[in-house]
């Protein structure tokens, strides 16, 4: 397998997207904001494009879905938007776009339960956090501050530095993700070498379902199981096991009897890690801890005061 | 995956293992995270606003979640999408972090501006 794009056109591509967004990001005075995001275009599509060129030339099918150039062009347009906005809200909802065509990519990979997990947990809970922030932390324009944007919104900070140390990552990171997947299998190799439904001999009932749904199992008849509970099927062979009245049977596999996406993600995810799931559980509790100390309020209470709280608290405890 | 046929209830009803994806499919996905990832950092370094700074930390994390998938997708094996599942736990837990800081910091200099905190580079 040859290289998936010439380097020059790469390197070349992230030059020219370097520039743009260089120009996109804020500054005073002129500010190319459009013309900086039509260049930054222009070089994803460079690189979109040799991408392309090459997966069409050895095979139509290894094209990605069409609807992954629109997905992956919203997303980076907002993601440069988000960069770029001057006004903090605006930068936000901007991320939940991104958020949202990322939702789609995950859907045309066919991670369905993480592309609504991922749409209910950032765009619902954590950038709706962030919008409520915003809005705490963000001063009115008062008589002496007429203007509505801070000097820290409307510049950036070493706009020449950052971009080029951003673009040299990009361009250390894309050809060595390159280089590195020329050396991966086949895809035919990969599926050979595994089979997802070892899943449904931890899911009995599930089989039962799809033998029946199937007209393969009758009244009286369940499925076989082994010691530990599990479904006697063979996913190699593609045969189940059947018992009728103690007696088993082999019948061949059923149409429609696949692990589907979330009964495997959920077989790993609580097979495989049970001990991350423990400690993301007790992350998540620290940052709550944590969120809630850092954020209260510490209220000032002089020696006089202090001093009426205690006679008023002694007066009260009848102990 | 065809190349321009879409059929969304192929995706979301799927059942079983879908057809395999091909290492030049898999470049693209790649190199759509390796962008975004590049953008979050520039934006990490340009931005002075510092709920814009941690939006960009978000915006990395999010990079990562492509590949992840992505490469979920490639090799067939759902710890790709257990670990995104990690990282929206990080996601979450450092937002929550972060912002409770910002609203720390913003209290005691009426500013979101990072700048107003230089004297800590020492």
């Amino acid at each position: 397998m040859g290289e998936a794009i010439s380097p020059f056109v790469l390197y070349a591509a992230i030059a020219l997207g370097a520039i743009g967004v260089w120009m996109a990001l804020p500054r005073r005075g002129v500010n190319p904001q459009v013309l900086g995001a039509i260049v930054g275009a222009a070089a994803v599509g460079l690189v979109l494009l040799g991408l392309g060129l090459r997966a069409g030339a050895s095979d139509a099918s290894h094209l990605p879905n069409i609807y992954f150039y629109v997905f992956a062009a919203i997303a980076l347009g907002a993601c440069l938007r988000v960069i770029t906005h001057q006004k903090p809200v605006y930068a936000a909802l901007y991320f939940i776009l991104a958020i949202l065509a990322s939702a789609g990519l995950y859907l045309i990979l066919s991670a369905e339960f993480m592309a609504f997990a991922l749409i209910i947990i950032y765009a619902g809970a954590i950038l709706i956090t962030y919008l409520f922030v915003i809005m705490l932390a963000t001063q009115a324009p008062s008589e002496e501050r007429t203007e509505a944007l801070s000097e820290y919104d409307a510049t950036a900070r070493e706009p020449l530095l950052a971009t080029g140390v951003g673009f040299t990552l990009l361009a250390v990171l894309t050809s060595m993700l390159f280089t590195g997947s020329a050396s991966l299998p086949d895809s035919e190799a990969v599926v050979a070498g595994r089979n997802g439904d070892e899943v449904l001999a931890d899911l009995p009932s599930r089989v039962e379902e799809a033998l029946v749904e199937a007209g393969l199992m009758g009244e009286g008849q369940t499925i076989a199981r082994d010691a530990d509970g599990q479904a006697l099927i063979d996913p190699v062979a593609r045969t189940a096991s059947v018992e009728t009245g103690g007696e088993i049977v082999e019948i061949a596999w059923p149409a429609g009897l696949a692990a589907r996406n979330v009964e495997s993600l959920a077989y790993d995810f609580l097979n495989r890690h049970p001990g991350t799931i423990e400690i993301a559980g007790i992350i998540l509790l620290m940052a709550m801890l944590g969120a809630v100390v850092l954020s209260r309020r510490q209220v000032e209470i002089d020696e006089e005061a202090k001093a009426h709280q205690s006679r008023h608290l002694s007066v009260e405890d009848p102990a | 995956m065809s190349g321009v046929a879409f059929d969304i209830t192929s995706l979301v009803a799927q059942t079983g293992y879908p057809e395999p994806m091909s290492v030049l499919t898999l470049n693209h996905y790649l190199f759509v995270s390796a962008a975004m990832f590049a953008l979050g950092l520039i934006g990490f370094l340009t931005r002075r606003n510092l709920i814009i700074m941690f939006l960009c930390t978000e915006m990395m994390f999010q990079a990562a979640g492509i590949a992840l998938i992505a490469a979920s997708r490639f090799w067939l094996n759902h710890t790709g999408q257990s670990f995104v599942i990690f990282v929206l736990t990080v996601a979450a837990a450092e937002a929550a972090l972060a912002l409770a800081l910002v609203v720390l910091l913003f209290r005691k200099r009426e500013s979101l501006d990072a700048e107003q905190w230089s004297e800590m580079s020492g």
